[in-house]
């Protein structure tokens, strides 16, 4: 894990004492709120509907358990003795006072966490694939990468007020975990006669303009990748619309460019650069970023466990955690571990004070102190033995974190929605729970097999209700909430916007609708080995649109 | 301004809200001009008063954030289209959350 050094010690601690003179200012009348507001979005600052919202940075998803331990102890002294993990796997907090923030960045800031980059028109927090390190499909671990995406993005002066917010996520997998082509610049590293270099997408976003990323370029060599994204971000922060906030992403520049246009302007701005303004990002700097991501240190061991074998025999809901949230790991005898945080009924992606410091320790005792926070919405240990994962489950079920349920239909992305955002046009934490009761059964879970459901509460899309297999859009109508659902979408290397099906449905129509779209599924798959986006994709959506509709 | 919210018109009962800058929670303007975290006690305002009203309150940004009108009953109760909205910011979550036994 990546180490502040002095340089990264002093500017953060020099932000916290920058913000906690503005909040002082604030308070005291001296800052009005329109001139506030710039300076606490750039402090993960939000104010929702019935407080303020703090959102920390954790970059590319890593904590160890000082730092998961820290946002526990924040949780319990400064808010309400929770927290919720995001979709661009940060954590926010859902109560904290103003008056009480910058003592808030002063105790991340002594376990090496900020609040930076994680609001505010700039390149925000670097996203990656939560099994980054240890995936067995991987061409390289993508951390090291976006760590020095990071370095290079952290108060970047000619990108602090940009169009847009501004959204990079890296993959290292062919399977994308990480989404890559609904941001604004997706990375997927590849290795080509022996060098890494980067695909570059850019282009994608969800919001109320959902657009999949465009390929730019096949192949960057990781020597001239900062450069490269710095032509592009120079493109983007010279053309990118100012005029209108809801056509300045990226998306648009580049779907009004044209991809053709867009890559000639890059090629152009990047051919540009002088020898005295590149990067040219040394050799020796890459190797000195990458140390700080050795491989833990793992024992060799049998690639079959006795422990894990005797104890699945003797513990069918055992068994069926080990199904369902097990990841293959690179080495032998190991394994990712999904800690779910959707427990049937439960606030997607909370978790508690005390749920945070079990994981902690859990990741102290089984996980080489590695703990990552998926864009699901849940936890991972990235490195358990298999041996340990008897009792890791145990002292999991113990504290509420054993669901079985990881990437089934009662894993859903779910938006905090209108019951703590002020945006939002309709709840989506109801809806999910309702769905959850109706799917609650584990069998009945594991024999629909994966399926994505994301919910919204708006049109801003932060529930990821665009790329859900079935996606779920609260919309007001004259102040009743109604749904609106997609078919279709999808967040990975097919990634895919759904389509809408038809009109909205109340809330009380929603659970029977998606119960009658995944019966029809079970109905038509040609076996249960074929998942329902596939079966989905073979006979279109008609079928499961009329099933939507059966009861009209 | 944080919060764009449907227009109503002068004749229709309002109540002002807004956060408390410091805290950040819901607070409502009395009758008497004072900013309470009890809903019980917001003042109901109509016309030019209620204009009034939201100026000055415009003018208290140490201690409140973004004031807005919300529609309410003559009698001071949430009403008209954003009653699920409001309800919620008085009350909070419609879900129990933290560390509330599921």
């Amino acid at each position: 894990m990546y180490r502040y050094d002095e340089f990264d010690a002093a500017i953060v601690r020099e932000r916290v004492d920058q913000f906690r003179g503005q909040v002082s200012r604030r308070l005291d009348g001296t800052l009005l709120e329109d001139e506030f507001k710039p300076l606490r979005l750039q402090n993960g600052v939000y104010l929702q509907l019935h407080a303020y919202m703090l959102r920390v940075a954790i970059p590319y998803g890593q904590l160890d358990p000082a730092k998961l331990r820290r946002l526990a102890d924040i949780a319990e002294r400064y808010d309400r003795g929770y927290g919720h993990f995001t979709t661009r796997q940060n954590i926010q907090f859902n109560w904290v006072g103003l008056k009480d923030i910058p003592d808030v960045l002063q105790s991340l800031s002594e376990v090496e966490m900020h609040a930076i980059q994680t609001s505010g028109n700039c390149i925000r927090n670097v996203t990656s694939d939560h099994f980054a390190g240890a995936a067995q499909d991987e061409v390289m671990d993508p951390r090291p990468w976006c760590e020095i995406i990071r370095q290079w993005s952290t108060f970047h002066p000619e990108f602090a007020f940009l169009p847009r917010k501004f959204k990079i996520a890296v993959t290292a997998a062919e399977d994308d975990r990480a989404a890559i082509r609904v941001h604004d610049i997706g990375l997927h590293i590849r290795r080509r006669d022996g060098q890494i270099g980067f695909e570059v997408h850019v282009g994608g976003g969800q919001g109320r303009t959902p657009v999949i990323a465009t390929k730019l370029n096949d192949f960057v060599p990781e020597t001239e990748l900062l450069d490269y994204l710095e032509a592009i971000m120079r493109v983007y922060n010279r053309f990118g619309r100012r005029d209108n906030k809801y056509k300045a992403r990226i998306k648009i520049l580049v779907t009004e460019t044209g991809a053709d246009e867009f890559r000639r302007l890059v090629d152009t701005e990047y051919a540009a650069q002088t020898d005295a303004e590149k990067i040219a990002l040394p050799q020796a700097e890459i190797d000195r970023i990458h140390a700080y991501f050795a491989p833990p240190d793992l024992t060799r061991k049998p690639a079959r466990s006795q422990i894990l074998e005797t104890a699945q025999a003797a513990n069918p809901a055992f068994q069926r955690w080990i199904r369902v949230n097990l990841h293959p790991h690179k080495q032998a005898g190991y394994a990712s571990i999904t800690i779910s945080l959707k427990p049937i009924g439960g606030l997607a992606g909370d978790a508690t004070t005390a749920q945070m410091r079990v994981v902690a320790k859990l990741a102290e005792e089984y996980g080489h102190d590695d703990i990552r926070v998926t864009h699901a919405q849940n936890l991972v240990l990235p490195h358990v033995a298999l041996d340990d994962l008897p009792a890791l489950y145990a002292d999991l079920d113990g504290a509420g974190l054993a669901t079985a349920n990881e990437g089934l239909v009662t894993d859903m992305i779910v938006c905090p929605g209108l019951d703590y955002c002020n945006l939002a046009n309709a709840r989506s934490i109801p809806i999910g729970q309702d769905i959850q009761q109706t799917f609650a059964d584990p069998d009945y879970q594991e024999d629909i097999g994966r399926l994505h459901i994301n919910i919204s509460g708006c049109i801003n899309a932060c529930g990821h209700h665009h790329v859900g297999h079935i996606g779920i859009l609260g919309v007001d109508r004259k102040g009743e909430e109604f749904y609106q659902i997609s078919l279709g979408g999808r967040a990975d290397h097919h990634a895919a916007i759904g389509d809408i099906a038809g009109r909205a449905l109340s809330r009380e129509e929603v659970p029977d609708a998606i119960k009658r779209i995944i019966d029809t599924y079970r109905d038509l798959r040609t076996s249960a080995a074929e998942p329902f986006i596939e079966t989905l994709n073979r006979l279109g959506h008609t079928p499961f649109k009329e099933a939507i509709y059966a009861a009209d | 301004m944080t919060s764009v919210r449907p227009k109503l018109k002068p004749e229709t009962p309002k109540a002002i809200t807004a956060w408390d800058t410091a805290s950040g929670q819901t607070v409502w303007l009395s009758a008497d001009g004072q900013w309470t975290s009890d809903m019980t006690r917001l003042g109901v305002f109509t016309g030019r008063a209620a204009e009034d009203r939201l100026n000055e309150a415009r003018a208290q940004e140490h201690l409140v954030t973004d004031p807005y009108f919300m529609e309410v009953t003559a009698a001071g109760t949430i009403a008209g289209r954003e009653t699920l909205r409001e309800t919620i910011r008085a009350q909070g979550p419609t879900v129990p959350y933290g560390e509330v036994p599921r």
